[in-house]
């Protein structure tokens, strides 16, 4: 059961990496993200269905794709509300959330799809386990990427402008950081996270229109337990997410119907026990 | 003196509506769901809270005189009533935790108990799970006295909206919006007020919810909990006008007409207007129709004295 829980920790840390940082650096909450997330999924089925690219191989175009359209996003609205009451930021990117859901029931129709590569059924030994290949690897390079971003947020030039921002956005512009140009590349990196995790999913198992406020919510869940704007703490929220829905799975009768509410509990009990974050 | 005779139009629709057209009156019955509902979210939103979720209440109201009427053996009038109490209910426990702190924890706090409402209505086996409810008909195949009651109900939160809007409250709810560090240190109770105002708010929700269980005869956790309704809710309050009592009833006519246009163009995709108009309205008029209107009327007035009309507002939405 562990192991489960522990490999779809995996996919959820790349899924809420982005949210954590643009809640983080811009302190814009976009509820939108999934539908990122959505969006690079079903170039994933389609790259995969139209001209056989594996999802895999699929990685450095998607993220290209979700960062320009993160960045114009950006520019042409979120970059307009910056100063705006938080309601207005928050409506704007549900609207927007809203608009590109629908946009893919209209052009897409809302049934599953699901890339099925020819690896999707193959199981590896892992110790006493046996586990899908799709998920070990899924796993792999979700961590792969999530912890690169760690490594830019750390060592980077870019990436210690972005830390500058979000701790003190006066005071960086005050040391020459171009606030603005952070903030875009910031939120195109986010999309572009979301856009990679979408691939993933495709990979991994089915996408539709409908996932993307699935993953909104439960990578909400995710960085309330962090500590809003605590980026590290992400991989270790993805894991109690991970661990806890793995656990009402296999034990509770009917357990995949009530796993589907675990981000609930999780994110009422952190309100209410510790508002700033379980990892912080 | 307008608000009378909107009023008395209102009351004499099903009458002249009935005989002839029987699809328009259920589409002014939906209009007035949609009103109702708006009016309610906007009575939250003056408080500066973003509630994503007002179909969690809905939902709640109508599953709870579903429930009370179809096991319990409840009279259907005390089933909406009591759809109504419960969402009131659960709206100030679920208020009292989550709006002690910043909006953003409320706003995501209502999305995800929605749909975690949904997910525990498909599981139980009493509530019906994903089949649904079948429920008994308030005033059956009667459709004009169907359209009064909802009417009523609108008129009953419409002079809510007024009473709160000039008695104290007003000041209270809009000091809080507009910073609530200055109103606790004005001495007011910022967070008994929010979670009156969401327990208001709720209060209506769940009584249209229930509403609409027993006149449309049937619910299912997918419709109850629907993401549009939730997002007509809001949406409409924004167009038309917010913070105010005529501008949410603006903005759901005109949703709601449009959209019953629209559905029949997109099918299910027909929310996605709804988005745009959310992004366009936020970004170039965060007054909304009302907005538009004061300020035409600004202008004309100026003219009239040859002098240049400042402009109102400054994106407050």
């Amino acid at each position: 059961m562990a192991i489960f829980g522990v490999l779809r920790s995996g996919l959820y840390s790349l899924a809420s990496v982005g949210l954590a940082l643009s809640v983080g650096v811009i302190g814009v909450v976009n509820f939108a993200h999934g539908e990122f997330l959505m969006l690079g999924a079903y170039l994933g089925y389609w790259l995969f269905a139209s001209y056989g690219i594996d999802p895999l191989a699929a990685i450095p175009i998607g993220a290209v794709a979700l960062f320009l359209l993160g960045g114009a996003v950006h520019r042409l609205g979120i970059q307009r509300v910056l100063r705006s009451p938080e309601l207005n930021q928050m409506l704007l990117t549900f609207g927007i959330s809203i608009f590109l859901q629908n946009l893919a029931i209209i052009l897409w129709g809302g049934d599953p799809r699901t890339a099925a590569v020819g690896y999707k059924a193959q199981s590896v030994a892992l110790g006493p386990f046996t586990v899908g290949f799709p998920q070990l690897v899924v796993f792999a390079v979700a961590m792969t990427l999530t912890l690169s971003l760690y490594a830019i947020l750390g060592g980077s030039r870019i990436g210690k402008a972005m830390r500058a921002v979000a701790q003190n956005r006066v005071g960086a512009s005050l040391i020459g950081i171009e606030v603005d140009r952070i903030y875009l590349l910031t939120f195109g990196l986010s999309t572009a996270l979301a856009g990679m995790a979408g691939l993933m999913i495709a990979l991994q198992l089915s996408t539709s229109p409908f996932i993307g406020l699935l993953y909104t919510l439960k990578a909400f869940a995710i960085i309330v337990m962090a500590g809003l704007g605590n980026i590290t703490g992400v991989i270790y929220a993805s894991l109690v997410l991970g661990l806890s829905e793995a656990f009402v799975e296999f034990y509770v009768p009917q357990g995949g119907g009530w796993a589907e509410g675990v981000f609930f509990v999780l994110i009422l009990v952190v309100l209410l026990v510790r508002p700033r974050g379980l990892f912080r | 003196m307008a608000g009378a005779a909107l009023l008395a139009a209102a009351a004499a629709l099903p009458f002249w509506l009935n005989r002839t057209q029987p699809y328009f009156l259920q589409l002014a019955l939906n209009v007035l769901i949609v009103a109702v509902l708006a009016l309610s979210w906007d009575l939250l939103a003056r408080t500066g809270q973003l509630s994503l979720a007002h179909a969690a209440f809905f939902g709640l109201g109508a599953y709870t005189s579903a429930l009370l009427t179809t096991r319990a053996g409840v009279p259907v009038v005390a089933g909406i009533v009591l759809g109504g109490l419960m969402a009131t209910a659960v709206a100030a426990a679920l208020g009292v935790l989550t709006l002690r702190l910043r909006g953003i924890y409320f706003a995501i706090a209502t999305l995800a108990f929605s749909e975690t409402l949904r997910v525990i209505t498909k599981q139980l086996r009493f509530t019906g799970g994903s089949a649904g409810l079948v429920t008994p008909p308030l005033l059956p195949a009667n459709l004009p006295a169907q359209y009064l009651v909802i009417l009523g109900i609108l008129l009953l939160a419409a002079l809510t909206s007024e009473l709160v809007n000039r008695s104290r409250w007003h000041f209270a709810f809009t000091a809080i919006r507009t910073n609530e560090e200055v109103a606790a240190v004005m001495g007011i109770d910022v967070v008994r007020f929010k979670v009156l105002a969401f327990a208001i708010s709720a209060f209506f929700a769940g009584l249209t919810g229930a509403f609409y269980a027993h006149v449309f005869l049937f619910i299912n956790p997918f419709e109850a909990y629907s993401l549009a309704i939730s997002v007509g809710a809001l949406v409409a309050p924004i167009f038309g006008g917010l913070y105010t009592t005529i501008g949410p009833l603006l903005g759901a006519v005109a949703l709601r007409i449009g959209e019953e246009t629209l559905r029949a163009a997109l099918g299910s995709g027909f929310l996605i207007i709804y988005g745009l108009i959310l992004a366009a309205v936020i970004l170039y008029m965060p007054r909304g129709l009302l907005g538009l209107w004061t300020a035409a009327a600004a202008r004309r007035h100026a003219g009239e004295r040859g002098v240049t009309a400042p402009v109102s507002g400054n994106g407050q939405a």
